[in-house]
């Protein structure tokens, strides 16, 4: 059976546009032709959903070998196979490669049909794209350009239909606008198992649609968004809200849960305005859970931390950040290392957690751990692991067990042995201390990004960054290292964490030597064999497999 | 709304529990329609508590439902009349007044119809005392009886308009029997149609030397009958003419996969109207081709798909069902030869696509009658539940049984080469005797068939076209010449050039001349028609019944429409013509199915045949650069500006759920 597995797959001849090319049996034509340099328009084609092949946008001319009396292919004088072309256009989409196919992208029908489908597509749309929110990613637009027509033939009414319909709580739908394509009802039946979506009526007053008592409501309806070619389904909370030409993609993963789908995050001058899926067949397919594709609206939070603060006399005080640093430094060293917990937490990244292992030697704090997190999995892409970086957390040596230490620093402090707590990124309130308890603490270093219960008890407070304002990695519940790429600056005076690490880590031990976050992860990569010959840089876009088997902590 | 509260009686649940278990335990979605039909005959439509208790019942989700009841035209969301009456509107009744009958008719129950559709299907009108609904349906096949109506279930054939108030009353006619064969006529499958002293029952059928087909093929092998078929050179009914025992044969003799056969039953090409009489009149005909079929393919499992216009045929065909169980000609064990089988009757509901071979068994599955991509989904090997499945035409299947009586070779005789056997042909339109005729293949001409058998045009008449294979044939010129290769009184085949009326009534020498013999139904058109209008009526049917699935013939089914709709309202443009045929090239060929060919041709063939009229219907010059909806109202109502006339009663069009962009 493994020399089956391990054997190459077999390549089968196909001649596109011409020319012979070799391809792995099993190859959609459309794929393959792709794969050659000629992209076939496609509406109805997903390469992650069934082809139900109704768009008929994809039609091309194909033949198939032209066989002698002893049933072999002829061969021409080049010794190829000679190619016995079909007289009716074929769809692309639901065909794989055979020996000896010939297939035309651009022949005059080709175009032709083309041309006729859009035309066809065209006639009962709307045509006030500049007030359509799909513009500027409109599939319609895009072909428009290579088989529109500047002028339409078409002199009737245009069929009516349904728009503005709420199709669930995050998803808008315009019937006039919908193709039928039907991508969205195919991944609502095949990835996220839940049928809901389908088209009422027949023929031209076919129209997509909900039953009204079960509406598109599961985790994963955005993503019919994504699928959408026109401006049919669009996302209610996005919709509107920018033009998307003005957007910066910046390629980035969600840390919502330890899945780590990849993500693009949209921006426009430091707001975030949209995160959607990015292509990652180890990660997510081209998936992602509407929970973590919304989740970053607490980076434009009021409660936004954005200036360091310290204790002075019986209140918080502004500071400049040495002036922070240094006050949570000389607190910290007062202390013994018993004395002393580390709240760390599973959103950070590598670079963080190991700069936290580092303030823990130089302290030398034993009382250390990450807060685990958690909630139901989904069994699509949803972790039961919330937190987005744990087997980073275990891996530099944060944590052993994902909270097993947390009962001994909650009865730590309340018995007093413990009398500095430093909190990054997590609220000691949530693992069962009080308001009270923490206020007595003699010392409380809190770095995070938005303020909460505990903050005002803060001895000295550390703005810092969000996920997608800063740069690091992470290594998901399968074991799989990725990057995240800066979005957008941060708010106020809030620093990248890394760097206030360091300068606590300085100010506490006097050491120096690092400059930048790959100074980080060299250091790291020096002391931690699964990072080894790695960088920042190296990770690349789709990540890379660091932990075999890694199973993501229940 | 929780649909474990609603409550149906004990008598209805048993009924849907027998329906469910037609079908394999895991493919209960397949009795989504019968179950449909079951709850609207209980409560009259079918309400959205109805959608969700059987959604419920299924195991399915409530839109899958839905789906279904928007799609199918006779399942009801709203309450019809006490008195539901259905008027045909396709070609042949048009032709005989049927839009005539509908006004009548209306006017004498008092209803006002409505205009301001929003949806596909033409709304059910009801008098205000609830008394009466009426409606439009497209065609009934009974177009040698036209104009026809249905009221309730029954069918009233050759309304006069003068006389539709009577059909309030329901006293007309029952189905009338036809008159005896016509000379030039050969009858097979219609040796007892229309015959005074034969009826339906077993008995009546046993007595004429019934069943005892099957009892001969039972005693030969799958291979013997399979390759009988293939001698006869039979060729399918239904409309394409595909070699039968070739299909079967697509089957593998050691299939694991359970084999099915439908039995498409579902006719209603416009023009067609010969699967009626076999249904209705000669059920254990039928039945006997279709379990010789079963034996020959071992299918365990038949399903008969018969249109849902057919209510009185599906009872029928029940009852014959029922009465060759009780002999054992099908059932556990058939006639002791060890071999299980069923028939099972499926229920259509309004939906030409069904007609064709994928649709049909995706509504057999309990979904839309999408068609499906070919390839993979040939039914041979992807059929029914993904399963190998042959699906024949009831003609095709009745068939087989005189292929069995008569031996393959003999059969083969009957009729020219590769042309072979009977077939009934239909005429209707302007002759003076519409009907069905029984035919050689081939062995009477189309000249033959229209004055001889059919009476020939009204008087003072003349032909001016003929739609020889259903409406979706290409129109033929009553004065056109077409070269043919036929074969010569010294048996030599040569090409000649013949007229319209010279043509051999076969597959091939219509199809040599440019049209195709398709399902047998013959329109004929005389002089006093209007090309324009009888393009319009053909083009109204296939919009209203594309199934939407694929662009070209979702969209431009409607557009050719919406252009003849103008065109006979007085706003044709000069570029109409060309307009109509290119967006018809634009179809043909282009499709999932069959269909696009279906809708495109009548089109191309009108346009290209009769352009003096398509061109005197658009002598309008270059139109308003912008259609009357960008356009503000205001200026329209002040005459400012001129638009083109509306298509029709805009309604539909006109107003759909407030909203912005």
């Amino acid at each position: 059976m493994s020399d089956q597995v391990s054997a190459p797959p077999q390549m089968v001849n196909v001649q596109i546009n011409g020319v012979w090319h070799e391809f792995p049996k099993g190859t959609r034509v459309i794929e393959a032709c792709e794969k050659a340099g000629s992209y076939v328009p496609r509406y109805c084609y997903h390469k992650k959903l069934s082809s139900p092949g109704n768009c008929r946008m994809c039609l091309i001319e194909m033949g198939l070998p032209k066989m002698g009396p002893d049933r072999k292919p002829e061969l021409g004088p080049d010794g190829k196979p000679l190619i016995n072309w079909m007289p009716r256009p074929q769809i692309s989409c639901a065909q794989d490669v055979s020996e000896g196919m010939g297939v035309r992208t651009d022949s005059p029908l080709a175009v032709e049909c083309r041309k006729g489908v859009m035309e066809f597509l065209l006639i009962n749309h709307p045509l006030d794209c500049p007030i359509c929110d799909q513009a500027g990613e409109c599939r319609l637009q895009e072909f428009s350009v290579e088989y529109g027509s500047a002028e339409s033939r078409f002199l009737e009414n245009k069929v009516k239909k349904p728009k503005n319909i709420e199709l669930g709580p995050r998803v808008t739908l315009d019937d006039e606008r919908c193709i039928l394509c039907s991508r969205c009802i195919r991944f609502c039946q095949e990835v996220a198992q839940d049928d809901v979506l389908g088209f009422v009526d027949r023929g031209s007053h076919s129209v997509l649609t909900a039953h009204p008592g079960k509406r598109l409501e599961n985790n994963y309806s955005l993503n019919t968004v994504d699928i959408c070619p026109v401006g049919a389904l669009t996302s209610s909370d996005f919709r509107f809200q920018m033009r998307v030409w003005f957007l910066k993609e910046t390629k980035s993963f969600c840390t919502s849960c330890a899945t780590g789908c990849n993500t693009i995050i949209g921006t426009r001058e430091d707001v975030i305005y949209r995160q959607t899926p990015r292509e990652n067949d180890a990660v997510n397919s081209c998936w992602m859970c509407d929970y973590g594709r919304l989740n970053f609206g607490y980076l434009q939070s009021e409660k936004r931390l954005l200036q360091p603060e310290i204790l002075s006399g019986d209140k918080l005080i502004p500071a400049e950040w040495s002036v922070a640093i240094t006050h949570a430094a000389v607190q910290l060293k007062h202390f013994s290392g018993w004395e002393i917990a580390i709240l760390a937490s599973g959103r950070m990244t590598n670079e963080e957690l190991w700069l936290t292992s580092q303030l823990a030697k130089t302290l030398g704090v034993e009382s250390i751990d990450i807060v685990p997190r958690h909630g139901p999995a989904d069994n699509i892409l949803l972790s039961a692991d919330r937190n987005p970086n744990t087997n980073g957390a275990r891996l530099l040596g944060v944590t052993s067990q994902p909270g097993a230490r947390l009962p001994e620093i909650v009865q730590g402090v309340a018995s007093g042995r413990i009398k500095a707590l430093v909190a990054l990124g997590e609220n000691p309130i949530e693992i069962g201390l009080t308001v009270a308890q923490i206020t007595a603490l003699p010392a409380f270093i809190a770095m995070n990004i938005l303020a909460n219960d505990s903050t005002p008890a803060a001895t000295a407070l550390l703005p810092s960054f969000g996920f997608a304002e800063k740069r690091g990695s992470m290594i998901n519940g399968k074991g799989r290292l990725q990057r995240l790429n800066r979005a957008v600056r941060g708010p106020g005076q809030a620093r990248d964490d890394w760097e206030i690490l360091r300068d606590l880590i300085q100010a506490c031990s006097g050491r120096n030597g690092i400059y930048s976050i790959e100074d980080v992860f060299r250091q790291m990569s020096e002391s931690v064999p699964q990072f080894a010959g790695l960088s920042l840089s190296k990770i690349g876009d789709l990540g890379v497999q660091i932990l075999e088997n890694a199973g993501s902590p229940a | 709304m929780d649909p474990t509260n609603t409550r149906i009686s004990a008598e209805l649940e048993r009924k849907m529990d027998e329906a469910i278990s037609h079908y394999p335990a895991d493919r209960k979605r397949s009795a989504s329609m019968p179950l449909l039909h079951l709850w609207q005959e209980e409560f009259g439509f079918i309400s959205d508590a109805g959608v969700q208790w059987i959604a419920a019942k299924l195991e399915l989700q409530p839109i899958n439902i839905l789906e279904l009841v928007t799609f199918y035209p006779m399942f009801r969301q709203a309450s019809a009349g006490k008195t539901h009456i259905r008027v045909c509107r396709t070609l042949s009744c048009a032709m005989a007044g049927s839009y005539q009958v509908m006004e009548k008719a209306s006017a004498a129950a008092g209803i006002v119809r409505k205009h301001d559709d929003k949806g596909v299907h033409t709304p059910i009108s009801l008098s205000k005392d609830g008394k009466y609904s009426i409606e439009f349906v497209e065609c009934l096949a009974s177009c040698g009886t036209a104009p026809v109506c249905m009221v309730q279930d029954e069918l009233i054939e050759n309304v006069q308009p003068a006389a539709a108030s009577a059909l309030l009353t329901n006293n007309q006619s029952p189905i009338t029997k036809n008159r005896l064969p016509h000379p030039l006529e050969h009858r097979l499958i219609f040796q007892n149609i229309g015959r005074k002293d034969w009826t339906t029952d077993i008995d009546c059928y046993l007595r004429g030397g019934g069943y005892e087909q099957l009892k001969k093929a039972v005693k030969m092998s799958r291979t013997e009958i399979v390759n009988e078929v293939k001698t006869s050179g039979l060729r399918g009914r239904g409309g394409a003419g595909f070699p039968c025992g070739v299909k079967w044969s697509f089957i593998k003799a050691d299939e694991k996969k359970p084999v099915y056969l439908i039995c498409n039953a579902d006719e209603s090409e416009p023009g067609t109207f010969k699967d009626r009489y076999i249904l209705h009149e000669d059920p254990h005909q039928l039945l006997e081709g279709i379990l010789i079929s079963c034996f020959a393919l071992n299918a365990k499992t038949a399903y008969i798909y018969i249109r849902g216009e057919f209510p009185e045929g599906a009872q029928i065909l029940e009852r014959a069902i029922e009465e060759a169980r009780a002999k054992n000609f099908l059932g556990r064990d058939m006639l002791g030869t060890g071999f299980d089988v069923e028939v099972y009757i499926h229920r259509g509901a309004g939906a030409y696509i069904c007609g064709e071979e994928t649709g049909l068994i995706e509504s057999l599955e309990g979904k839309r009658a999408y068609p499906r991509i070919k390839p993979p989904y040939f039914p041979a090997v992807l059929g029914l539940y993904m399963c190998p499945t042959i699906v024949n035409n009831v003609e095709t299947l009745c068939h087989v049984k005189h292929i069995i009586e008569m031996g393959g070779g003999k059969y083969a005789q009957l009729g020219r080469p590769n042309n072979t056997g009977t077939r009934i042909v239909c005429v209707s339109g302007d002759v003076q005797r519409p009907g069905y005729f029984e035919i050689e293949v081939g062995a009477v001409t189309m000249g033959q068939l229209i004055y001889d058998m059919a009476g020939g045009p009204r008087h003072g008449r003349t032909i001016k076209a003929v739609i020889p294979g259903g409406s979706s044939a290409k129109v033929l010129r009553g004065d056109e010449r077409f070269k043919l290769k036929l074969k010569q009184s010294d048996g030599s085949m040569a090409e000649q050039e013949v007229s319209l009326f010279e043509i051999p009534m076969d597959f091939d020498s219509l199809a040599a001349a440019g049209s195709m013999a398709g399902s047998g139904g013959v329109i004929v058109l005389d002089d006093s028609r209007d090309m324009v209008w009888t393009l319009n009526n053909i083009n109204e049917f296939y919009a209203h019944e594309s199934c939407g699935q694929c662009t070209p013939c979702r969209e431009g089914s409607l557009w050719m429409q919406k252009i003849t709709d103008r065109m006979l309202l007085g706003g044709g443009v000069v570029q109409d013509p060309d307009t109509l045929k290119t967006v018809a090239d634009n179809i043909a060929g282009r499709t999932i199915c069959a269909f696009g060919e279906a809708c495109a041709w009548p089109t191309q063939s009108f346009v290209e045949k009769f352009r003096e009229e398509f061109t005197a219907r658009s002598q309008k010059p270059i139109p308003p650069p912008m259609p009357p909806e960008y356009t503000s109202g205001e200026l329209i109502d002040h005459a400012k500006i001129e638009t083109m006339p509306l298509a029709r009663n805009p309604g539909r069009e006109e107003t759909a759920t407030a909203g912005t962009i």
